[in-house]
């Protein structure tokens, strides 16, 4: 085969990788979110054995997530190509790259703080719900589990992996994100933006009606609505 | 409202750093926040009603207060200090007046917030995270957006909102929606940088740096004139060596220090009017014309020797001018009238021979006098005499005679029993009464010594005398 055409595949496989890769961190960030939704419920009156189930699931499909897109950036950023394209490439890759140790970085403490929680809520008795803060909530974690389900990413039906426990999972994670700084030296100060500023959040047309301030309406006797959260100066 | 939550606030980052007993008041503070909400012995809450939903799980300020109060066995004002500091540190929040970090004792009401969101020492909030909150804006849970952490580049923030965005709280109920809303928000509110943070990316006091007023500090350290090391540390090894053994701490005092044995013979024999100096005294006045200046017993014996040279008008101005400095400000321009007589305007009788440039610049200052009117002037008189009368003195019969005939007391050797009576015995000096009066006597002399020979007047005199 000529070497023009073994790079033009190479240069195809690797576009193919990245793309995966990008969906892949896409679904990491819903998953995480939801995991931060979910942990914020913890210790509160929404907290239950249903809640720290559905925890545990988040955590496990973020963790087959991370696995396989940690092993196929290293992948990407270990060969190197000094072709134009291939530097262009390369600056994708970084990207990927930054993005998904950053993701890390956030669940990880995420992790932390939902470990500290557990701890200070254990539900093993039915007398410990008594400790169990009445926020507000009542129940509503059900849709974000939902939420998690409908995740897809190219390989989680493939690969088969060990569900850890939770402080195995943090243990994990922190020698991950120590491994791959080692073995791939990025440089987080020169990976540049390909999009402005919440550029997703501007355009949400669905819900007009969800600012805080007008979900917080109530009726006056007198048939005027009035913000519930700030009263005039 | 600012103000008791800044100062709470202000509590909240100082405590930051300790460890071991902010960790137990925390541990304390949350079991006592668990009490508070206990559904049989915490405080009776109602429910919230909104336009579009009922909320659950709400309380009234003053069913808190009064709550605390029985609870801690303390006054009403301390339950309500109390519970600002539970809503300053993120405890329970407000629901209306949101920004008002305050517990009010009245129908004002508040909610637990969810554990979650609770003080906590190992987890403090990035400024980043923050900057991510307010961008999104209370939109809230549409717009979840997870961001890379502190230690990243500005743009990198930007990155965070390539694809990262989830929808996860749009499945989630009304109630619970708004819920979490106001709970995330109250935790901003708690935990948001201080104001003048401009980087949110440094932590520490770093980020209240301003940049650009910190970039024209540095620019304007670059423009400030520089020695070298080699030349300062010359300059203060030069006056260590010099000054080493006037020193009462690194030198004894001859003869003794009176703060170590009570006997102040080295004040007596140090003060303003004596006949004869110490020979340290007169030592040090051969270290600078500064020094010479400003011991007034130097002065004099300078003065001698002016006079026998007739070139007193120099040491005259520096005088006038030093009075002016000092003087009161009612004063000032008849002062300045008086010296610009005597010293500056053309034919004056004691004129100082100074440079045209300045010489103009003084005379121009003087129909506007202020105090430091004079402070070019007086400078190159100063360095006149330096430069030349002051050698000219060191070598002269004046200051060899003083030399010889200055004091050398014998250094004290006394006795433990000495050292306490001599102590019993202290001296109570001169009252300052007669000092001054004294001062006020020796002022008159010189005056009308120094006073310029009125020509005319002697004229008169001796025409009277005829």
């Amino acid at each position: 085969m000529s070497r023009w055409r073994r790079s033009v595949d190479e240069l195809a496989a690797r576009r193919r990788q990245q793309a995966e890769c990008e969906r892949a961190q896409d679904a990491l960030g819903r998953v995480t979110s939801c995991f931060q939704q979910l942990a914020a419920s913890l210790g509160s009156s929404a907290d239950g054995s249903f809640l720290r189930d559905e925890l545990d699931e988040t955590r496990a499909v973020a963790h087959r997530i991370c696995r396989g897109l940690a092993r196929r950036l290293l992948r990407l950023l270990s060969d190197c190509d000094s072709t134009p394209s291939g530097v262009e490439d390369r600056r994708v890759s970084e990207r990927l790259w930054v993005l998904f140790l950053s993701a890390l970085e956030n669940f990880l403490s995420d992790l932390h703080k939902a470990s500290d929680l557990i701890g200070q809520f254990p539900l093993t008795q039915r007398c410990d719900r008594r400790s169990l803060v009445n926020t507000g909530c009542v129940d509503g974690v059900v849709g974000v589990a939902s939420r998690v389900a409908s995740v897809q990413v190219p390989w989680l039906t493939l690969e088969e992996e060990s569900r850890p426990d939770l402080t195995n999972h943090m243990a994990g994670l922190e020698v991950m994100l120590a491994e791959m700084q080692l073995k791939v030296p990025v440089a987080f100060w020169s990976v540049e933006a390909t999009q402005p500023a919440w550029a997703e959040a501007a355009g949400d047309p669905d819900d007009p009606d969800d600012s805080l301030e007008r979900l917080m309406e109530v009726q006056l006797p007198n048939r005027q609505l009035a913000a519930c959260c700030c009263w005039p100066a | 409202g600012v103000t008791v939550s800044g100062l709470f606030l202000s509590l909240w980052y100082k405590h930051n750093m300790s460890c071991m007993s902010m960790k137990h008041q925390q541990i304390r503070m949350e079991a006592f926040v668990v009490e508070m909400q206990d559904p049989k012995n915490g405080i009776k809450g109602s429910e919230q009603k909104l336009n579009v939903t009922t909320i659950p799980h709400v309380i009234a300020g003053k069913d808190i207060i009064s709550w605390i109060t029985n609870k801690m066995k303390t006054t009403a004002e301390e339950a309500e200090a109390f519970g600002t500091m539970l809503v300053a540190y993120g405890y329970v929040y407000p629901l209306q007046n949101h920004k008002k970090l305050v517990m009010c004792n009245d129908a004002t009401l508040y909610r637990f917030q969810t554990p979650y969101f609770w003080p906590t020492e190992k987890w403090v909030a990035e400024d980043s995270d923050y900057g991510e909150y307010s961008t999104t804006g209370d939109q809230g849970v549409q717009h979840r957006v997870r961001g890379p952490k502190s230690g990243f580049s500005v743009q990198s923030l930007h990155l965070v909102m390539f694809g990262l965005f989830e929808l996860a709280g749009k499945e989630r109920k009304k109630p619970d929606r708004v819920v979490f809303d106001c709970q995330e928000r109250a935790y901003w509110i708690v935990n948001r940088p201080p104001r003048r943070t401009h980087s949110a990316l440094d932590s520490g006091p770093d980020r209240l740096i301003d940049p650009i007023t910190e970039n024209m500090f540095y620019q304007q350290a670059i423009m400030r004139s520089k020695v070298k090391s080699s030349v300062s540390l010359g300059a203060l090894v030069k006056y260590i060596t010099t000054y080493k053994n006037h020193d009462p701490f690194l030198a004894p005092c001859a003869p003794s220090n009176p703060w170590q044995t009570d006997d102040d013979s080295y004040w007596t024999l140090n003060m303003r009017r004596v006949d004869l100096p110490t020979k340290m005294r007169v030592e040090r006045w051969s270290f600078s014309l500064f020094e010479l200046l400003s011991d007034l017993r130097g002065r004099d014996d300078f003065k001698i020797f002016l006079k026998k040279e007739f070139s007193g008008e120099n040491l005259a101005f520096w005088e006038a001018a030093e009075e002016l400095k000092w003087g009161t400000a009612s004063s000032m321009s008849t002062k300045a009238e008086t010296i610009f007589k005597t010293f500056l305007a053309p034919g004056a009788p004691r004129w100082i021979n100074i440079d045209g440039r300045t010489m103009g610049l003084t005379v121009k200052g003087l129909d506007h006098p202020h105090r430091y009117v004079l402070e070019a002037a007086q400078t190159h008189v100063f360095l006149l005499m330096k430069k030349d009368t002051f050698f000219r003195y060191l070598k002269s019969p004046v200051y060899k005679d003083i030399q010889k005939k200055a004091l050398n007391p014998e250094p004290h050797n006394f006795s433990p029993a000495q050292l306490e009576q001599n102590a019993k015995n202290r001296n109570p000096g001169i009252h300052p009464i007669l000092l001054w009066q004294q001062e006020e006597e020796e002022k008159a002399k010189a005056a009308a010594a120094a006073a310029p020979v009125d020509v005319k007047a002697m004229m008169n005199k001796i025409d009277r005398k005829k």
